[in-house]
């Protein structure tokens, strides 16, 4: 396969808080590729937000990206290399503050959020701050700029696009936000757009439009995509590859296909075992026991452990990394699982343990409290 | 069917609405409304309300689950409150045990709640972070006198246990809890002063799915053990699909479907649920994706089309009897209409439009006269009088434009009944509360809606 667009690897982000440090994200690699839509999945506190941040270096303290590389267009957005005192210090070739502002983030990775009131800034007309976007990022004038808005909010669905050019955000609807937000993003014909759950407060037919010019977009431009979402469905529908995101790390990689029919770990197989069918009726509904351990002391061993149906013993010892378990031929789909033969550890052999999962007290209880989002 | 009137003698429906409307001021103050003019009398006043429900009959039978869906805006939450009693009804009535709770008030209508509980869709600010949640659980039988203190506490910590908590945790705080935990708090509090009827107000989707499907799972267990008979409210119809008995699809202000679920999601009678239907992604990218996807925003309900409401967005629109057009002639007129509204091209030249729109079909005859005069209009820039022409002499002649529609058809997969707010039902339908000759251009929108289903 040729150079990816976006490698991303070992990423670290870290939030050093009073009561510990939170590994929010916890060593995770991935690639983008050229005109792909790749999909980041997890449930909340999985760490998905945190890792898009991190690679538009957008992470505030008290977080802050502690470790791994993120190479994009042959560019360092993020790298460290040890100093002559031992000490860990950015790479010369890391891109400054001021270029990141400048070139990379709008101009060459945009990022659409969830929710699109935010956004947007309540007191300026919706065509004002498209306009003002494209005036500064593609150096047009006034006039020129304006045109481009009209034409940008034209291609994505806004009726009348003349006259909403001088309405604010709140008269427009969550759909036509979010379609505004698109049309912004899509502006600069960035090389890549991460969107973060940008459908998730949308109603499914609305959020049908979106998906679906989101595909008609992207193969006009050829744009490559960052999906983040908790919505398996929206991840069978757009997505090429995917990622799923448990704790910090990512648990599993595969071409989407092999994701829905050839799962390699149980969290991903619970995670589509928990869901609500559109299409058939089922009786009684498999959740995943328990609730996701804070990421500020999690378990040992295998993260999922504790909520795992198939766990024994020796997943309590041993850290899986995610290792290749494909045939040769076969696209790339990696697991962090050591119930594969792969990583040899003695899974057969070691005896299963009590979860929350395998008859356990059901309902765990969060000391601090998880947030829901 | 068609009447709307005093309940039924029906001895197992234990939640009758009638013909439930509900509208809001647009604006409120002294001074709302006045509009100045330059003719005499100078001032005139027009108040428009917001018809966030307008005309909605249903039964919910003891024990069972209605399922009500419906995209946001639709109404559905009001529906939910004025049901309760929580909104003072605009007209109609709710009956709850034989007794119309929009005619009760004060503490007759106090004493009434106490069989008629609610949870709420976001479990954060539905629960007091002050308060500890022994004492949140407990709330609801202080104020309807339940049982002594010690004996309030002892159920409060059995409920605790019921929803899968540890009735240890009955000295903790609300933000100790996580959402799915927040949300079993809640519903320890509905179940604590003993109700018959609750109303889910989208309780689960704030909820991770893998968390949804344990709040799912405990709500059926509760339903079982309680006998309880839910309104559960969602808008993601997978979760409608899991817990509903019978589903009602709602769409600006009323009801357009009403059936038993399986006969609702095998067999939609309505274009607005198959749309619905259609647009739910299917987590499996084997599924081959969605289809025929509904374009425009949901219109406005201070000013809901005549007719069906859901005709501006309908696929499927009739052909309004004085014109003999095919049916693709009248899609591709519908779909040009609908563009011309939305102001979706710029493009004003005739022939570059025709070949765009009319590619496969051009209407003939007076039709044809009509969509040439359309384009001209266009040619000219005159975009507001093609609009006219498009609407008036298209749209809003077909007959979901004209007549309010209201069928009961058989259904095909249970015995359950089947209620379809759509005219291309007119011809199965069993019985009908549409009364066509009373019905002309100028009838009020949303009138004489009644519901088959009781």
């Amino acid at each position: 396969m040729s150079e990816p667009l976006l490698s991303v690897r070992d990423l670290k982000t870290q939030f050093f808080t009073e009561d510990g440090t939170v590994r929010a994200v916890d060593g995770i690699s991935f690639d983008v590729h050229e005109g792909e839509i790749v999909g980041l999945v997890g449930e909340s506190g999985a760490g998905k937000s945190v890792a898009t941040s991190s690679i538009l270096r957008l992470v505030d303290s008290p977080g802050e990206i502690v470790g791994g590389e993120i190479e994009f267009k042959g560019e360092t957005i993020f790298g460290l290399e040890e100093g002559d005192d031992g000490e860990l210090r950015p790479r010369d070739e890391m891109l400054t503050e001021e270029e990141m502002r400048k070139r990379i983030r709008g101009r060459e990775i945009a990022i659409i959020f969830q929710d699109p009131m935010e956004s947007l800034n309540p007191v300026f007309t919706v065509g004002g701050q498209l306009r003002e976007f494209i005036e500064i990022n593609r150096d047009l004038g006034a006039e020129e700029a304006k045109e481009e808005a009209i034409d940008m909010l034209r291609e994505v669905g806004i009726p009348a696009p003349e006259s909403r050019y001088d309405e604010y955000p709140h008269q427009f609807s969550g759909g036509m936000r979010q379609r505004v937000l698109i049309a912004m993003a899509l502006a600069c014909q960035p090389d890549l757009i991460i969107a973060d759950e940008p459908t998730t407060a949308l109603d499914v037919t609305v959020e049908g439009e979106i998906l679906e010019m989101v595909t008609e977009l992207q193969d006009k431009y050829d744009t490559s995509f960052i999906w983040v979402t908790h919505d398996m469905s929206v991840v069978a529908e757009i997505c090429d590859r995917v990622n799923v995101m448990y704790l910090g790390e990512i648990i599993e990689q595969a071409e989407v296909d092999d994701l829905f029919h050839d799962t390699k770990h149980p969290y991903t197989s619970a995670l589509l075992d928990s869901m609500p069918r559109p299409d058939r009726t089922v009786d009684e509904l498999r959740p995943i026991q328990g609730v996701m351990p804070e990421a500020i002391d999690p378990p040992a061993g295998c993260r999922f452990h504790s909520r795992c149906p198939e766990a024994r013993e020796v997943c309590r010892e041993v850290h899986p990394e995610p290792r290749e378990l494909s045939d040769e031929g076969e696209a790339p789909h990696t697991a962090a699982c050591v119930k594969h033969d792969a990583f040899g550890v003695g899974y057969d052999e070691s005896p299963p343990i009590e979860t929350e999962a395998t008859g356990g007290f059901s309902a765990g209880f969060t000391e601090t409290g998880g947030e829901a989002e | 069917m068609t009447e709307v009137g005093p309940p039924e003698s029906d001895p197992e429906a234990l939640l009758q609405v009638r013909d439930l409307k509900k509208h809001f001021d647009n604006e409120s103050g002294l001074l709302a409304g006045v509009q100045l003019d330059d003719e005499f009398p100078y001032v005139s006043r027009s108040t428009s309300d917001v018809r966030a429900v307008d005309g909605v009959s249903f039964d919910i039978k003891e024990g069972e689950t209605l399922g009500l869906v419906g995209e946001s805006g639709c109404g559905k939450s009001t529906l939910a409150r004025t049901v309760l009693r929580l909104l003072e009804p605009t007209s109609g009535s709710v009956y709850f045990q034989g007794e119309d709770l929009a005619e009760l008030s004060g503490e007759p209508l106090r004493r009434m709640r106490k069989d008629m509980q609610m949870i709420f869709q976001d479990p954060q600010s539905s629960l007091d972070p002050r308060m500890k949640v022994g004492p949140i659980v407990e709330e609801p039988m202080k104020a309807h006198d339940m049982l002594d203190e010690e004996g309030r506490e002892a159920r409060a910590k059995e409920l605790l246990e019921k929803v899968g908590l540890d009735p240890q945790h009955y000295n903790r705080y609300p933000h100790a809890f996580s959402g799915g935990q927040r949300q079993r708090v809640n519903l320890a509090r509905a179940l604590s002063v003993n109700p018959d009827f609750i109303v889910c107000d989208e309780p689960v989707s704030a909820l991770d799915v893998s968390i949804q499907a344990q709040v799912l799972n405990t709500m059926e267990e509760l339903q079982e053990e309680f006998d309880l008979t839910y309104l559960f409210i969602a808008h993601d119809l997978s979760v409608i699909r899991h817990i509903s008995d019978r589903v009602a699809v709602m769409y600006l202000g009323n009801v357009v479907e009403l059936a038993d679920k399986e006969e609702l999601f095998e067999n939609p009678k309505h274009p607005y649920t198959r749309a619905l239907l259609d647009a739910i992604p299917v987590p499996d990218p084997r599924s081959g994706g969605r289809k025929a996807l509904l374009s425009g925003d949901v219109p406005s309900p201070i000013d809901p089309p005549s007719g069906c409401r859901f005709r501006t967005r309908c696929p499927k629109v009739i052909q309004p009897d004085e014109y003999d057009m095919t049916e693709d002639a009248w899609r591709n007129v519908v779909e040009f209409q609908r563009a011309v509204e939305r102001r979706a091209f710029e493009e004003t030249d005739p022939d570059a439009l025709r070949s765009r729109y009319f590619e496969n079909a051009v209407p003939s005859g007076d039709a044809g006269t009509l969509l040439d005069e359309a384009l001209g209009h266009i040619e000219r820039d005159e975009w507001d009088d093609a609009e006219q022409i498009l609407s008036e002499r298209f749209a809003d002649q077909s007959v979901c434009a004209t007549t309010t529609p209201a069928y009961e058809v058989p259904s095909d997969l249970t015995d359950g009944r089947h209620y379809s707010a759509c005219h291309l039902r007119r011809d199965e339908a069993l019985a009908s509360a549409v009364d066509e000759p009373a019905v002309d251009d100028a009838a009020r929108p949303g009138a004489g809606v009644t519901e088959a289903d009781d």
